[in-house]
């Protein structure tokens, strides 16, 4: 654990850290908890010296009166270090156990409508795009919506440009290749890509603007930033925007056990696919079979048929602190 | 599991060697493909090489199309490790039969995430 | 038709930060800064040829040099010898050059690096057309890339 010095490296202040954390709530709702000076030393830091300050100390007492260094602290914090398919698992499940019920189940409109909550720069929503453009039935389409706290990590995604650093991450070979070219120092996706997403600023604390219902949620990564009751009240908010036979994955270690029993779980592989819990086990076996073809695999929950209103989930219980 | 690192350059040789040891591999190294492929004539069996681009002797694209026309070497896993980072170069490294390909400078997560993909390195459930 | 002959100043910016934010730049980030360069110190330089012709070098105190070295190899800097400098400061400038290269369009060749101590001066037929003037702990790093001179089209 380094240790105050004079040479400016030292570890960020009580003060500064309470200034910063409570910054950061108040713009994002995300908490930076005690035991993460370190991390905010470290991505202060350079912000710091770009803005000739000495140390992370003398820069958070000008962010008070510096809003363009407010936004870009606030950028550095709340970025995720972030590479393409990342964990893998979540891309196979897209691809193996999310994808093939639901081309059966989405046949009369062929086309899904996917959310990449808390996006970041973007990498998840376009890794998801390439793996749709492979596994996609001709005549199928797809839109993943792409939603942000950070406006200008919306502004990365709409321009599809990321560095050679951020492309040596998780990025197979072919794949680059196949969908990015360079412009400049970076590689940026191709239209192709980009014409398959699209973006809007969202603050996942506060109500949700007008969102379509959506057949997969990628929630991952980001609940461990809020406190029980926000996470709590964010799942319950995505669940009314997500299809009674939709999917929802959140990050390796995160469930929604402890916090909601709106939804039940499905193993596929390494991860957990959450799926919104079925209203009673007699509507599930009454389920008619849809329109456009035979009946699922087994193991598949009740298939929406047009017009049919999801139930209200029962009331939440108090589960564990 | 064995890694051959295959860079002109001492300094690039250490930092790659760091890295793959770190993941549990023991390593050979060469400093240009000759060398490189020399040693498996010799009988060296890595599970995966580390090829830089441009170096004297033979560079590394060479050595990948010597590699992949040989049938003892099918099994060998190749990684390009370079700073030819323009699309056509990694088309034609592709074309060639190089697996993977990292682009210079590098974080040791890209290594580990390539080797990943791969299949080389079990994935850790981040924390 | 108009060709772009030359890097801009912010892409090679770009290729540096890169360089050092992946080996070099845990503890202290390099900054667009410009500090006096003494004389002396080290020179890397690489060059470009084929389709794009052009010389791009990395100009470092001894200081600087000796800490880029001691931070790649990662061993203490009196462990360093002159062979060790030689070869860091050489894979350095291949990673800048390289890059820098890969900016440009048409296929062409990065030779091997040369490095030395004290100054490696380009060809004085060349041009400077791209100059970067940057601080690390405190020291200047200096990158420039040299063209050939343009013919005029007659």
């Amino acid at each position: 654990m380094p240790t105050a010095g004079d040479d400016g490296t030292g570890v960020i202040s009580p003060t500064s850290f309470a200034y910063v954390a409570d910054l950061l709530r108040r713009e994002t709702a995300m908490l930076c908890e005690p035991g993460k000076e370190y991390l905010v030393e470290a991505r202060l830091l350079p912000l710091a010296r770009a803005a000739g300050q000495p140390d992370v100390d003398s820069y958070v007492a000008l962010l008070g009166r510096d809003p363009s260094e407010r936004a870009k602290a606030i950028d550095a914090l709340t970025i995720n270090e972030t590479s393409w398919f990342r964990d893998l698992a979540p891309y196979q499940a897209f691809t193996e156990a999310m994808l093939p019920p639901l081309l059966e189940a989405r046949a009369h409109v062929k086309h899904l409508e996917i959310w990449s909550a808390a996006c970041s720069s973007g990498q998840e929503a376009y890794s998801l795009t390439m793996l749709l453009k492979e596994n996609l039935p001709p005549g199928w389409t797809a839109r993943i919506h792409a939603t942000d706290v950070s406006t200008s990590m919306l502004e990365r995604v709409r321009a599809g440009r990321y560095s050679q650093v951020e492309m040596n991450r998780g990025m197979p070979a072919q794949r680059l290749v196949t969908w990015f070219t360079r412009a400049g120092n970076e590689w940026e996706v191709s239209p192709e890509l980009r014409s398959m997403v699209t973006t809007q600023h969202l603050n996942l604390a506060a109500p949700f603007p007008p969102m379509p219902v959506f057949d997969i949620v990628f929630l991952r990564n980001v609940l461990i930033y809020f406190d029980m009751d926000t996470k709590r009240d964010i799942l319950r908010r995505v669940s009314s925007r997500i299809s009674p036979d939709g999917y929802l994955l959140l990050g390796s270690s995160e469930t929604t056990l402890d916090l909601d029993d709106a939804w039940t779980r499905e193993a596929a592989g390494r991860v957990w696919m959450h799926r919104p819990r079925a209203v009673s086990p007699a509507a599930k076996a009454a389920s008619p079979a849809s329109p456009a073809g035979p009946a699922g695999p087994a193991g598949t929950t009740v298939r929406a048929t047009a017009g049919v209103a999801q139930s209200t989930a029962p009331a939440l219980s108090q589960t564990g602190a | 599991m064995h890694a051959l690192i295959i860079d002109d350059s001492k300094t690039m040789r250490s930092i790659l060697r760091r890295i793959v040891t770190e993941l549990g591999f023991d390593t050979t190294e060469a400093g240009n493909g000759q060398e490189a492929l020399d040693a498996l004539e010799a009988g060296l069996v890595p599970d995966i090489c580390l090829i830089d681009w441009n170096m004297p002797l033979m560079d590394g694209y060479t050595f990948v199309t010597r590699v992949r026309a040989d049938d003892r070497w099918r099994n060998v896993t190749l990684m390009m490790v370079t700073t030819e980072s323009e699309h056509g170069q990694i088309v034609r490294a592709l074309a060639a039969g190089a697996h993977e390909y990292v682009i210079k400078p590098f974080t040791p997560d890209a290594i580990i995430e390539k080797m990943e993909l791969l299949g080389l390195v079990a994935q850790e459930v981040p924390a | 038709m108009t060709v772009t002959l030359e890097p801009s100043l912010g892409d090679v910016h770009a290729v540096v930060e890169e360089v050092w934010s992946s080996f070099l730049g845990a503890e202290e980030p390099i900054l667009p800064l410009a500090t006096p360069m003494p004389p002396g110190g080290w020179s890397a330089a690489i060059t470009v040829s084929g389709g794009w012709d052009a010389q791009i070098t990395v100009n470092l105190t001894d200081g600087a040099a000796q800490a880029v070295t001691s931070t790649m190899l990662m061993c203490p800097v009196e462990d360093c010898s002159d062979e060790d400098l030689r070869d860091a400061l050489g894979e350095l400038v291949n990673m800048v050059g390289g890059n820098v290269k890969s900016l440009m369009a048409g296929s062409a060749v990065l030779s091997l690096p040369l490095v030395g101590h004290g100054d490696i001066s380009p060809g004085s037929h060349l041009v400077e057309v791209c100059r970067l003037e940057l601080t690390w702990r405190g020291e200047p790093v200096v990158v420039t890339v040299h063209l050939p001179p343009t013919d005029d089209p007659s």
